[in-house]
């Protein structure tokens, strides 16, 4: 029997502080379709994701009516295409992407991740043929997300596969143009990528995983938001290791919730359970904010200085909280900060509080990276990989993963608006310096070798 | 021993527990289980008592009526039919319904009509006001145990709008994510 403030507790977290299952993602196995066939290919692909996805939406409906919570987003991560399907030239990868994208129809997911390459070390054929393509799949695709690894802290920067993305990043936005470059927001770039996250645009499907898996993401910024502010509105003034241990408490129960969901969702369709990964992941709507915490803790705005120390704070009880909830925590794990897709941090780059600069500090100690960035459409091939260098440093140096989804739009400059729609939102182009010069430092190609701490054995 | 309920419903005073239980040890019953709350000043207890063969129940009710008459306690007392165990009792999964909105006659009455309706049991039911300054936030959370085989998308359907008809919002959640959120 539970007490009355169990009770409410538990209904305002799930009725009016917006905690939801963000994600179960149904992780596909696609090694055993390969051919150097590619109708054969792509007839072994739709059977085997049609076959296993059949009731995924279904199922996590139903679940998600016995528990009162909202199955938000129901997607599938495949196995690298680069890999299983390297064969193949960038025209016939095209083919390919379309061929996901109506099997993502068929089967009514929102997106499937999985375009993807892993080149931290090397680029193979069919890592090439991929990212040759990934401008064209993207702009003709509606759900198909990809992703492309270019660094690890094993293996270091690989400085070609860096400068081959921002060409791939610009020619996807030139040629979704019309919508602000939306084929970028289905783009990331990443270092130490994980092999089982269920967040897009991420989402892959490790090598070593099983034939399927069920890994589900759990979001709830609104949820630590209240928890906070709870704490606060009393005489009671906690300091910030006593708000550091309200964080863990509610991530944990927040985890407990995915872990029940998903676990029953895994059952129901006779598929194993993965993980399940606590990331704040906001939505365009108020109250449900990664940026509105920072207020919560006492400062200004998100990018004001502290900030950088409360998001390692926030980050960091996040993760213990989840590791005490389930001991199959993966996927990312921590607070995302995506600029365009949080309302709060959006105003916060608008009104000059957060740049560029500051928003890659904080990555150093947040769960991903320089995310739904918008930058002005002239931004140069060359500054565009420096963004990315960067970025891919932070996350090589300490050992953990960053991303960049940056926008270049076209067309547009520092200070305008871009949109992009539904939870996406929309965004202020920010200021990039050198924005539309050369670097030579990204010229001299290469790999930038892995650091000292990397040699672990 | 033979088994019988026992009730005691009247207002509450430190003792009603100990004078009770005086009783039944003097005439050497055994409490098997026993469970009490208490509704602003009045106290109902049940409780569920193995007898020794040579007492009846007669003996025991003036037995009761006699010691605790100053008490002003109603005390009943019943056998309890062996036949109500398990045996027909439909397999069920433990579900909470909650309610929430301003306070109006007939929402227990409504809503546990349609719970009785679809033939779901009632296990515990409870209000509890939360409002602060907002009187709308009346709760009145029912335990409910529902039949595996029964339709739950029509059963929870019809209990949302029965509730919306009288300007209810209406949750209905397996218990587990209850259990989930707040035990370890």
């Amino acid at each position: 029997m539970f007490n009355d403030r169990e009770f409410i507790s538990t209904l305002d977290m799930l009725k009016y502080e917006h905690l939801d299952v963000r994600a179960v993602t149904l992780g596909i196995n696609l090694a055993d379709c390969s051919s150097h066939d590619l109708s054969v290919f792509k007839s072994n692909i739709r059977k085997k994701m049609t076959t296993l996805a059949r009731n995924l939406v279904t199922v996590c409906n139903r679940v998600g009516d016995k528990y009162g919570i909202e199955v938000v987003n129901k997607r599938m991560s495949i196995s690298p295409i680069a890999v299983v399907a390297a064969p193949f030239s960038a025209v016939q990868m095209i083919d390919i992407a379309k061929t996901l994208d109506e099997i993502a129809d068929e089967v009514n997911v929102d997106f499937i991740g999985g375009f993807s390459a892993l080149v931290e070390k090397g680029i193979a054929n069919g890592d090439r043929a991929l990212i040759e393509a990934i401008p064209e799949a993207l702009a003709s695709t509606r759900r198909l997300c990809s992703s492309v690894n270019v660094a690890s802290t094993r293996a270091g920067i690989n400085m070609d596969a860096v400068l081959r993305m921002a060409e791939a990043i610009k020619k996807a936005a030139e040629l979704t143009k019309d919508s602000d470059g939306l084929a970028c927001a289905k783009l990331c770039v990443f270092c130490n990528i994980p092999e089982d996250v269920p967040f897009m645009a991420g989402a892959y499907l490790g090598t070593g995983e099983a034939d399927a898996v069920i890994n589900v993401g759990v979001s709830g910024p609104g949820v630590v938001k209240r928890a906070i502010d709870r704490a606060l509105e009393g005489n009671a003034r906690p300091d910030l290791g006593q708000i550091a241990e309200i964080i863990k408490r509610t991530a944990c129960k927040v985890t407990r919730v995915g872990e029940l969901i998903g676990r029953e969702v895994a059952e129901n369709l006779g598929i194993p359970f993965g993980v399940v990964d606590l990331s704040l992941a906001p939505t365009p709507t108020v109250g449900d904010s990664v940026g509105e915490i920072f207020q919560s803790l006492g400062l200004l705005s998100i990018g004001v200085p502290g900030s950088t120390a409360a998001l390692a704070m926030l980050n960091d009880a996040v993760k213990k909280g989840g590791a005490f909830a389930s001991s199959y925590v993966g996927g990312l794990s921590g607070a995302f900060i995506p600029v365009s897709e949080d309302l709060n941090i959006e105003e916060a780059t608008r009104k000059g509080y957060l740049n560029i600069e500051k928003l890659e500090a904080l990555t150093s100690v947040c769960s991903v990276g320089l995310d739904m960035v918008a930058i002005p459409g002239h931004t140069s091939v060359d500054t565009l990989a420096g963004i990315i260098a960067d970025e891919m440093a932070v996350g090589m140096i300490n050992s953990k993963t960053t991303a960049t989804r940056l926008i270049p739009v076209p067309g547009k400059k520092e200070g305008d608006r871009a949109h992009f729609g539904g939870l996406l939102g929309h965004a202020s182009i920010i200021a990039v310096k050198n924005v539309d010069g050369v670097n030579n430092f990204i010229r001299h190609g290469g790999r930038i070798p892995a650091p000292i701490h990397s040699l672990k054995n | 021993m033979k088994k019988v309920i026992i009730t005691v419903i009247g207002p509450d005073r430190p003792g009603i527990i100990a004078g009770v239980s005086g009783i039944l040890l003097k005439h050497e019953c055994n409490i098997e289980n026993i469970t009490q709350t208490t509704l602003q000043s009045e106290f109902a207890g049940i409780c569920l008592v193995g007898m020794p063969s040579g007492l009846t129940m007669n003996e025991l009710q003036k037995s009761m009526d006699n010691e605790l008459a100053e008490q002003s306690l109603q005390i009943n007392i019943k056998h309890l039919d062996d036949a109500n165990d398990n045996k027909d009792k439909p397999v069920t999964e433990p579900f909470i319904v909650s309610t929430c909105g301003p306070d109006r006659q007939g929402i227990v009455a409504v809503i546990s009509k349609v719970i009785a309706g679809s033939g779901v049991n009632i296990s515990n039911l409870k209000a509890v006001f939360e409002g602060g300054d907002n009187p709308d936030r009346n709760i009145m959370i029912f335990e409910i145990d529902v039949p595996v085989h029964l339709d739950f998308q029509n059963f929870s359907d019809e209990l949302r709008q029965k509730a919306s008809e009288i300007g209810l919002d209406l949750n209905i959640q397996h218990k587990n994510i209850f259990d989930a959120v707040n035990r370890i």
